[in-house]
């Protein structure tokens, strides 16, 4: 004959067992939902429609500081900001994986990247020009020859990449002279080696300018994208914002 | 930015700056002005022990945090230099880094570089220290090298005029970690303030000896590393020359040296 306090105490025990039972099923359903959410920002805008194709990532190793190059097979979208980002982040990818030389944490490194024609030139609105008729916005006019400096390009065609970074990677990214150098160094590298248009580069973090990379690696200046491999063509451009 | 546009024309104030320092020529009588010679204190080094106060820079073990390493190597290296004649500027000897006449007011890295081109010293160290990779990483400002210091310097570029100056005392420095058998990787970097020092300038890091990060507190290992930096330095003393300074009137046709430029550079 089984006790009736005891009786109690088993439906108790039945009841959390189903009720842990269903804890559990709902946050496996949440988890999941949140690597879906995750998957989704991870991909570029413009998602790939071409076959892959070879790029050139120019990989860095933290134990001999040197960038050496490495040929890939991506698709990557048609869109050039897209393709931009797209490269950065396969290349973070690169560094996320398991034996990594230069291991930096997993995720999306880049928020947005804007490709703008060089000379940089801001644009006004023409205040002497006459609204249209038809209401529309008043004729805009260039503004450059007030800028006594403006980034000028090398070659016709020349662009400036601006590069707005997540704050989520920045913050993880290892401190050290060295190893955010590497980072930025193999950044510019695989832009200038894919997308030669790109002749120099601005970074932003979460759209605002930032000092540092992480503590050591300057972001306020332009950097030239230039072959950044060990022993290659490197250039200096002592651009500084 | 802080010390965005702002120009490095002071003059020296500090007493030590002015040990050894080239008196100036008078004037010339000529139309043109001669412009004055830059003037090197080759006796005098400045050290800037990187981070400090609220900035700890990176954590590179459990119980080791950048800031302490860079101030234990400079309390090393400064040992080491005055016991072989030299004057040592430190940019902090203590936790915060704080000017000397504002009790309390933090030092940013523009004040670094502006107490550091006061001193016109014969070298600018930057010290620095990391958990990854191994043995020292030496690095000069990634600035492009200019022909001379024009009238007005920019602060964001006053390094270029002397990265020929910080390419030889690269050299230097990387012979004597050499002949330490310390392992070395030299390249660029462009670390704040090293673009507005107007010294021959490098960014030392010092990394573990080793697998583990706490190597990098070793007292010996830290005691090399210092003993070749200072060796380096008695043989630098002696090849340090200021660059030519433009004069206004000949501006951008730079590369020329003015007899006083190269009166300049003679110890």
């Amino acid at each position: 004959m089984i006790q009736r306090h005891q009786r109690i105490v088993f439906w108790c025990l039945i009841a959390c067992i189903l009720g842990m039972g269903a804890l559990l099923a709902w946050e496996r359903h949440r988890g999941r939902e949140r690597i879906e959410a995750l998957a989704a920002d991870q991909a570029p805008l413009d998602s790939p429609t071409a076959m892959a194709e070879t790029v050139t990532l120019e990989l860095a190793n933290d134990s001999d500081g040197t960038i050496s190059p490495a040929s890939r097979q991506i698709a990557l979208p048609e869109e050039a900001n897209a393709r931009a980002r797209a490269l950065i982040d396969h290349l973070i990818a690169e560094y996320a994986l398991p034996g990594s030389p230069h291991a930096l944490p997993p995720g999306s490194a880049v928020a947005e990247v804007f490709l703008l024609p060089l000379p940089l030139v801001g644009y006004t609105t023409d205040s002497t020009a006459k609204v249209t008729k038809d209401g529309g916005f008043l004729p805009t006019a260039p503004v450059a020859s007030n800028d006594p400096d403006p980034l000028q390009p090398k070659q016709p065609g020349g662009e400036l990449a601006v590069i707005d970074l997540h704050s989520t990677f920045v913050n993880q990214h290892p401190s050290g002279v060295e190893v955010e150098s590497l980072t930025l160094r193999s950044i510019l590298g695989t832009l200038h080696a894919n997308l030669p248009q790109i002749e120099q580069v601005r970074f932003l973090v979460d759209g605002q300018a930032r000092e540092t990379l992480a503590g050591h690696a300057d972001l306020l200046r332009t950097y030239p994208a230039v072959n950044t491999t060990s022993g290659g063509n490197s250039e200096n451009v002592g651009q500084s914002n | 930015m802080t010390g965005m546009g702002r120009a490095q024309t002071a003059p020296p104030r500090t007493a030590a700056s002015q040990q050894d320092a080239v008196p100036s020529r008078p004037a010339l009588q000529s139309s043109l002005p001669i412009p004055a010679p830059i003037t090197i204190n080759r006796k005098l080094i400045v050290l800037d022990p990187a981070h400090g106060g609220v900035d700890s820079g990176s954590q590179i073990s459990d119980t080791t945090v950048e800031k302490d390493v860079t101030l234990a190597l400079a309390y090393r290296l400064r040992s080491l230099l005055t016991a072989r004649g030299f004057t040592v500027v430190m940019t902090r000897d203590a936790d915060v880094p704080s000017e000397p006449d504002a009790a309390g007011t933090a030092l940013t890295l523009d004040d670094r570089a502006g107490m550091a081109n006061h001193a016109h010293a014969a070298a600018c160290l930057v010290l620095h220290a990391t958990g990854s990779g191994t043995g020292v990483h030496l690095y000069r400002s990634e600035l492009e090298a200019s022909s001379g210091v024009p009238t007005v310097v920019p602060w964001l570029t006053a390094q270029a005029a002397w990265i020929p100056q910080s390419q030889s005392l690269e050299k230097q420095v990387a012979m004597a970690f050499s002949r330490s058998g310390i392992s070395l990787v030299t390249s660029n970097a462009s670390v704040r303030p090293i673009d507005s020092l107007t010294c021959p300038a490098l960014v030392v890091e010092l990394a573990p000896s080793g697998d583990d990060a706490d190597s990098i507190n070793n007292t010996d290992y830290q005691q090399r590393v210092a003993l070749a930096i200072a060796g380096a330095m008695l043989f630098w003393q002696d090849e340090v020359r200021p660059p030519a300074r433009l004069s206004a009137s000949i501006g951008a046709t730079a590369g020329r040296s003015t007899q006083s430029d190269t009166t300049g550079a003679q110890p």
